[in-house]
């Protein structure tokens, strides 16, 4: 008899235990609404929890500017072809020009052998 | 001696005119005010019989848009080697682009004609703004673009 009813206490225990805690999973925190259905799984018990993945555009800095050919300022170091370095890897295979005073003008036969270009905005 | 002597004798024959090839020219682009961004604008020189000759300066360092400045793009194939050392920074509406570049004597009163192609985001783009025939004469004789250009000269 009392073996009989460790037993019962025993098994009741586990079951409130493992009760509480799926119980206790699907609340949440206290603060929080309601979690999507998919979270649970269509037994009740809690799913994994979802990861939404972002649909962050990489244009997103220039929305204002959707539609134009370009959406940065000259300055502007987020364009993958904006390498100081003349090693390209932009799309389509074409790299910036190096700009003035970092390398000789192009030996064209426009161009003298004196002064380097010299260059003013006003 | 004597073949030392003409020795040096033929080689300042050869170096001297060497000294007088070239001189410094300055080329004054003032946009107008558009009312838009940054121009873009490519200077380059077309040779007596049309032909693309070489680029002269570049206003915008990034190559991916340099097809907006169609004829320049159709000559070089967009090739950046042609303004490697000559590239700035693209110019605001209003603004001077004022450049200095050692020329050869070459290119004036030969025939050749200096084109400027020009550029605006979200604008129409303007191909040859801007061809004057490289002269002496012309030196300081401001013009007026299609569009953008408000004026350019070229002084030396």
């Amino acid at each position: 008899m009392r073996k009989t009813l460790a037993l019962l206490v025993a098994s009741t225990a586990l079951t409130a235990t493992l009760g509480f805690a799926a119980w206790s999973a699907t609340r949440g925190p206290a603060d929080a609404g309601p979690l999507p259905v998919a979270a649970m799984s269509q037994d009740g018990t809690p799913a994994l929890p979802l990861i939404l993945i972002s649909d962050d555009d990489e244009d997103d800095e220039d929305d204002d500017r959707k539609g134009s050919w370009w959406g940065y300022d000259d300055d502007d170091d987020d364009d993958e072809c904006d390498d100081d370095d003349d090693d390209g890897g932009c799309r389509g295979g074409a790299r910036n020009p190096a700009p003035a005073g970092s390398k000789l003008p192009p030996q064209n036969g426009l161009f003298g052998t004196g002064a380097p270009p010299q260059v003013q905005v006003n | 001696m004597k073949s030392l002597l003409a020795t040096l004798a033929l080689t300042t024959a050869l170096t001297l005119p060497g000294l007088a090839m070239a001189r410094p020219v300055t080329l004054t682009t003032t946009l107008s005010s558009y009312g838009g961004d940054g121009a873009y604008l490519a200077l380059y020189v077309t040779d007596p019989s049309g032909a693309y000759a070489g680029s002269l300066w570049m206003a915008g360092g990034k190559s991916k848009y340099y097809e907006h400045l169609t004829d320049w793009y159709r000559a070089t194939g967009g090739d950046t080697a042609q303004v490697d050392g000559i590239t700035g920074a693209s110019v605001g509406a209003g603004r001077t682009l004022e450049i200095t570049l050692d020329l050869a004597d070459a290119l004036f009163d030969a025939g050749y004609t200096l084109h400027i192609d020009a550029a605006v985001e979200d604008m129409r783009d303007s191909p040859n703004e801007v061809a004057v025939p490289l002269t002496t004469a012309g030196a300081g004789t401001p013009v007026t673009g299609r569009r953008y250009v408000a004026s350019f000269a070229y002084d030396m």
